[in-house]
């Protein structure tokens, strides 16, 4: 599963052999809906307001490399070159072209006074940090072509169990289409920290979330750093979208015992 | 009030949808009345009703501003009609659709405050961030139309009907058309997931589209595809949901009046 990039490219990953991939299965997402709500029925429950979890709900409690302000920023800003870089933009200088790109769609709001709040060094740190994940990003991406129809930043928010849960998810780039006759869509998320213990979770987490939004079962699901180059890419079966169930299960008890 | 369809947006969900019924017409004494009653309802300015302004109770919106996001829509649904009449890729498309607008800018053509304009004055980057939403858009606006089936149609206009007398434009949002020999289902593709007062707002749709039509005739059905929360709403055509479009209209604009002779704090 887990694999350090070297020369081939992410977007080969993503997609593999068309003829290795299974027919499209549109009949779990239905298994998978009943079961969450037999979940949420069985649950003692009852929030008042909607329960909200997203891919970040299943990671440890423990602060992590990525939850501080910079580690958010610059998460931020390498998804923004993702989204360019996938867009076929040329970067010049990968840092002022990413930061200009985000400003131009960024209204006052925290991440941005963050940003405002650096001093110089601070600022020349996450210039450096951001033309290095870019480069690593650049070098491993590959062409994605149009015919795969990517989208970036695919955001879903699911409403399960008259509203009491709320699925939310964001996927930095999904190829693929749900009405191929073959397992077609391919998730990729990409981070700029280490992949942890709780990366498959998400992996996991983004694969049920698809399914349930779309009705199909994806193809994979996929994990980069451009920290370490390491790619976790794993084909969504079965196993996989129960024990993200049970991710999911586990979180909700996790509440209830709150 | 008739029933609200919510349903899943998958192929097998929409089987579960109900039949088509016949069309109702809108009578010129239907339209002649609802334009009498807006015109009962004065304003200081030019006024524009729509299904958003519905959905939000009549609560002031922030000013319009161009935006990545706000531009989606119009550079994503026309590169979607451009990819399918040309067989463009939807990238070549979007570009294509940019590259129109900054021509109409340098042209000297556009007027202050439009997307010409405001596209001719983003940098490099931003327009690359601009055409990764529009690509966003254009695809699920195409992939609702897989959705649907090979009879649909991407709308060339939101509906738009004006009330001489009253300063007052109406404007329906429509995305995707689904023709038949009896009549038509229109459906709108919307961001995130419906709230309390969708029901409301595609009410309002149905009603200015069945306007805007230049026999009166109400859609079928009018859908609400969430592709974000992968679920659809559907209100059929008939008598009671067309009023509720109108009541809802005919409320926003007295909130809006009401705002107007509010004293300024």
């Amino acid at each position: 599963m887990t694999n350090t990039l070297s020369a081939f490219p992410l977007a080969l990953a993503l997609r593999g052999d068309r003829t290795q991939r299974p027919l499209r299965d549109d009949r779990r997402a239905q298994q998978l809906h009943d079961q969450l709500h037999q979940l949420l029925a069985r649950s003692p429950y009852q929030p008042s307001a909607p329960l909200i979890l997203r891919s970040s709900s299943l990671r440890a409690q423990t602060p992590s490399f990525e939850s501080s302000e910079l580690g958010r920023l610059r998460g931020v800003l390498v998804t923004t070159a993702l989204r360019l870089l996938v867009n076929g933009v040329h970067l010049d200088d990968s840092f002022a072209d990413v930061h200009e790109a985000w400003l131009s769609t960024q209204a006052a709001g925290p991440l941005r006074q963050s940003f405002e709040l650096l001093n110089d060094d601070q600022r020349a740190r996450l210039a450096a940090d951001i033309r290095s994940h870019v480069s690593v990003l650049r070098e491993h991406l590959g062409a994605i072509p149009s015919s795969w129809r990517p989208r970036t930043v695919v955001r879903t928010r699911l409403l399960l169990g008259g509203g009491a849960l709320e699925l939310r998810d964001e996927v930095d780039l999904v190829v693929g289409s749900p009405f191929e006759d073959v397992a077609a869509l391919a998730l990729l998320d990409v981070t700029t920290a280490p992949l942890g213990e709780n990366a498959e979770r998400v992996l996991r987490y983004h694969a049920l979330v698809q399914t349930l939004r779309s009705g199909v079962v994806p193809l994979r699901s996929c994990l980069f750093s451009t920290a370490t180059t390491d790619l976790w890419s794993r084909d969504v079966d079965d196993e996989l979208l129960q024990r993200a169930l049970a991710d999911v299960a586990s979180v909700l008890q996790g509440s209830e015992a709150a | 009030m008739s029933e609200l369809w919510l349903r899943r947006s998958t192929p097998s969900d929409l089987e579960l949808l109900p039949a088509r019924t016949t069309p109702i017409l809108l009578s010129d004494e239907q339209r002649r009345s609802f334009s009498e009653r807006m015109r009962q309802i004065p304003t200081t300015s030019p006024r524009r009703l729509d299904a958003w302004g519905v959905e939000r109770g009549g609560r002031p919106d922030l000013p319009f501003t161009w935006t990545a996001t706000t531009a989606r829509r119009i550079i994503g649904t026309r590169a979607a009609q451009r990819h399918n009449s040309s067989r463009e890729s939807i990238l070549e498309a979007v570009r294509d659709e940019i590259a129109d607008q900054l021509i109409i800018a340098s042209s000297g053509r556009s007027r202050s405050g439009s997307l010409a304009h405001w596209l001719a004055n983003a940098s490099h980057p931003s327009l690359g961030l601009i055409t990764a939403e529009a690509v966003n858009w254009a695809t699920q606006l195409l992939e609702a139309s897989t959705l649907f089936g090979d009879s649909t149609h991407l709308c060339r206009s939101d509906a738009y009907y004006n009330i001489s007398g009253a300063s007052t434009t109406l404007r329906g949002r429509r995305d995707l058309l689904l023709p038949s020999t009896e009549g038509r289902v229109v459906v709108r593709v919307r961001s995130g997931a419906p709230g309390p007062s969708a029901g409301a707002g595609l009410r309002t749709d149905l009603f200015i589209d069945a306007l805007a039509h230049p026999e009166g005739e109400a859609a079928q059905q009018f859908i609400g595809l969430w592709p974000d929360a992968g679920l659809l709403l559907l209100v059929e055509g008939t008598v009671e949901n067309l009023r509720a479009g109108a009541r809802s209209l005919l409320r926003g604009a007295v909130v809006q009046r009401r705002r107007e002779l509010a004293p300024v704090a």
